[in-house]
């Protein structure tokens, strides 16, 4: 036997205040409660969510090798990218801190996008396996997600407070600038991604 | 309202029951949250926000931390480190840093405090509907707590070459990551709705 499901009932529900709406066909329509425009599904989700996701990946490539911040000392100069940054904590000696970055810098965004990416294909093709999995690895993502500013904001200090001039500044990389973008473009894309497309076949 | 409960995470259809006295209930089919208790009361609602509101005040106007280094000491506040990126010329950084540290918390705080002081004189704010749907879209955006282990990293990062002092705003930002994490906790959306549908009836 078939669930019972909004869709089937004629009923829709509002994202942003859980409201349960009568369906009509009709252009433009708000939620009667909180004004947010209503629809039966989101509006070119996977569409959406697959440009969001692919300009992320190709930016991981950059934002992992370009460096994210430059040490200009007296001595020398050290470009740090991201994983350097990891190496540089872990050889200070606070492996709890380096462990901490690599996972939110390094294992995180990748694991997004590769989750993402398999949600995003998986809803495609309106595969009906592990959809309980899948909706959780989704509820994961949206979790976790945020987490990985954690090196923008580590960058944006030390950028601000080391600019002694006689004794070392450090500069801003573009790697920085891609691994943001990196960043919000996943949040983005688990925003524009309507996890309902994972049940819609049930 | 109609008699039916809709997951939005799955599109599950339920038949309404009475309220929930305490707990949460979740969806069969993806284990989705439905619905939530009631946990609080506005007044406890208000006390948070106003104590928010005091801790942001306090890590916005005061140093982050100090860095003593050659005799030489620079110290920065939270809006100072949004700037530091800024003036480097990476002005989309320092915007997005900005907005998720400070405009983020101010606007969730601010907009709370609007939505609750009428509905705790059982009246209803002006746009009160809207307020609480820029409400939880703002929540999605405000990073009090990433930012705090991200200077924890920036910390770590300089010990090892500058003698470093946590500042004023440090400890106001590590409160005001547990009075947000509590105040998101007392007022999800579900206990907001319920409260503003009080006062019309």
């Amino acid at each position: 036997m078939r669930p019972a499901t909004g869709r089937s009932l004629g009923l829709m529900v509002c994202l942003d205040c859980h409201l349960t709406v009568r369906s009509v066909r009709a252009p433009r329509l708000r939620c009667p409660r909180c004004h947010a425009p209503l629809h039966d599904r989101k509006p070119h989700s996977l569409a959406l969510t697959a440009v969001l996701l692919g300009s992320a990946a190709i930016l991981y490539v950059p934002a992992n090798l370009l460096p994210v911040m430059e040490t200009r000392t007296i001595l020398d100069d050290e470009n740090d990218t991201i994983m350097s940054g990891v190496v540089v904590l872990l050889q200070s000696g606070s492996w709890p801190i380096a462990l901490l970055v690599f996972i939110a810098s390094i294992v995180v965004p990748l694991l997004k996008i590769l989750a993402l990416g398999v949600l995003l294909y998986s809803a495609w093709r309106r595969s009906p396996r592990g959809r309980l999995q899948r909706s959780r690895l989704f509820r994961l993502v949206e979790i976790i997600g945020r987490w990985s500013m954690l090196d923008i904001y580590a960058i944006s200090l030390l950028a601000t407070l080391v600019q002694v001039q006689s004794f070392a500044t450090i500069i801003v990389g573009w790697g920085a600038w891609a691994f943001g973008a990196v960043v919000i473009l996943t949040l983005l894309a688990a925003h524009t991604f309507d996890e309902r497309l994972l049940w819609d076949s049930a | 309202m109609p008699p039916v409960i809709i997951c939005p995470a799955c599109d599950m259809a339920y038949r309404r029951m009475s309220p929930l006295v305490s707990g949460r209930t979740r969806c069969i089919r993806c284990h989705g949250s439905l619905q939530r208790a009631e946990n609080a009361r506005i007044d406890t609602a208000i006390a948070l926000a106003v104590c928010a509101l005091v801790l942001l005040w306090l890590a916005n106007a005061y140093p982050l931390v100090t860095m003593h280094v050659n005799g030489a000491s620079r110290e920065t506040t939270l809006t100072g480190a949004a700037l530091g990126l800024y003036h480097q010329n990476y002005k989309s950084l320092g915007v997005l840093v900005f907005l998720t540290t400070v405009i983020g918390p101010l606007v969730q705080v601010l907009t709370l405090l609007y939505v609750l002081m009428p509905l705790w004189r059982n009246r209803a704010a002006r746009g009160q509907n809207t307020g609480i749907r820029l409400l939880t879209r703002v929540r999605q955006w405000s990073f009090v707590e990433v930012f705090m282990l991200g200077t924890v990293v920036a910390l770590v990062r300089l010990a090892k070459f500058a003698h470093v002092v946590p500042g004023v705003a440090l400890w106001s930002c590590a409160l005001l990551m547990l009075c947000l994490s509590a105040l998101t906790s007392v007022t999800g959306p579900d206990q907001l709705w319920r409260w503003a549908a009080r006062v019309r009836t």
